[in-house]
């Protein structure tokens, strides 16, 4: 099956099969989109909460507010109804306590974020492997809708 | 433009490094650093990930925020394997294991690495570059660069100063990178007499 590795900003997408990765998330979160009748998954890799001005020409993908938009769209594009859509979160992980407070780090503001706007759209999390103080790899697989994630000295899970 | 900038950069990685190495130097009894010659990139964001390679390797990382007069981020990262040499080194400590007296003798050598590097620029300034308590962890290669990115919220690109350095004699490798804010470069630029870059 074809594996494609999905950046941070990207948003990456398969109709029918193929497997979705990404790798080395740590404050950022990794989330995956899935109509389960259409077999469309979308993924993103999201960066920071919310887009800036100093940042114009951003790709969608990068920041929570522009990017969940646009992999509805992207899931829509390819077949997917919204209603059907289901999430399943990974990474927002605060890999430096001491700097910032698990509450405030950038990772829980992705994952709050991420959260929100899913809500906003009517979408439900039905799995999620988030924050914390580790990094993870996260794979998606869109036959099946199978999601697992792994860390470094963890067992791998699905979610 | 660009290059001249670039180029200066190298320069202070250089200056910056030199310090940083040699007070790990005289924390490991004398044993000499070589550097490599540093690298002074501005990266677009979508390269940005891909600049600190193996992403899914264990590495230790340690990172500051930079306060004072220049803003930025600092951070030191190194293969596990040279960590471990490090903490046997400095602690005796030859279990093969992150611990958490390794992990806090890893934290100093960072503080102090980091500390000089910056002291060294600051000094050559006359800038205030203060660094925050470090901040260490051992993960996956592309998570810790990942989230010093996002802690220097990186916007459309990112400066990016990387000095490499190792030790003769035993297996020690490491790098040293310095994300200044780009509001800030300007300041030092200014202060060595140069003309705005």
């Amino acid at each position: 099956m074809t594996e494609v590795f999905v950046n941070m900003g990207q948003i990456s997408s398969f109709k029918t099969q193929g497997i979705l990765t990404t790798v080395g998330l740590g404050s950022c979160v990794g989330v995956a989109l899935y109509d389960d009748l259409a077999k469309v998954g979308v993924m993103g890799h999201i960066f920071l909460p919310q887009s800036r001005e100093k940042d114009a020409g951003a790709p969608p993908g990068k920041y929570a507010d522009t990017g969940i938009p646009a992999m509805i769209d992207e899931a829509i594009r390819l077949g997917a109804r919204k209603s059907r859509l289901k999430a399943k979160l990974a990474g927002g992980a605060n890999l430096f306590p001491n700097l910032s407070a698990n509450s405030t780090s950038i990772g829980m503001k992705n994952i709050k974020a991420v959260t929100g706007h899913l809500e906003e759209h009517g979408i439900a999390i039905i799995g999620k492997d988030v924050a914390g103080g580790h990094g993870r790899k996260m794979r998606f697989f869109v036959d099946t809708g199978v999601v697992t994630v792994t860390a470094i000295g963890k067992e791998a899970m699905e979610i | 433009m660009r290059d001249t900038k670039l180029d200066f950069l190298k320069e202070l990685a250089n200056i910056g490094t030199g310090h940083a190495t040699t007070a790990l130097s005289q924390m490991l009894s004398g044993r000499l650093f070589q550097l490599v010659v540093p690298d002074a990139q501005m990266l677009p964001f979508d390269k940005a990930a891909d600049y600190v390679g193996g992403s899914e390797q264990v590495i230790v990382g340690i990172f500051v925020v930079v306060s004072g007069d220049v803003r930025g981020h600092m951070a030191f990262l190194l293969p596990l394997d040279s960590a471990l040499v490090l903490v046997r080194l400095l602690t005796g400590d030859d279990s093969g294991e992150v611990h958490e007296l390794a992990r806090s003798a890893l934290q100093e050598l960072g503080n102090i690495m980091i500390t000089s590097y910056l002291n060294a620029l600051a000094k050559m300034t006359d800038l205030l570059m203060a660094p925050s308590v470090p901040g260490v962890a051992v993960d996956m290669a592309g998570a810790v660069w990942q989230s010093v990115l996002a802690g220097a919220e990186v916007a459309n690109e990112v400066t990016v100063i990387r000095t490499e350095f190792f030790a003769d004699g035993e297996s020690i490798e490491g790098h040293i990178l310095f994300l200044p804010d780009d509001d800030d470069f300007g300041k030092i630029a200014h202060s060595l007499g140069l003309e705005e870059m």
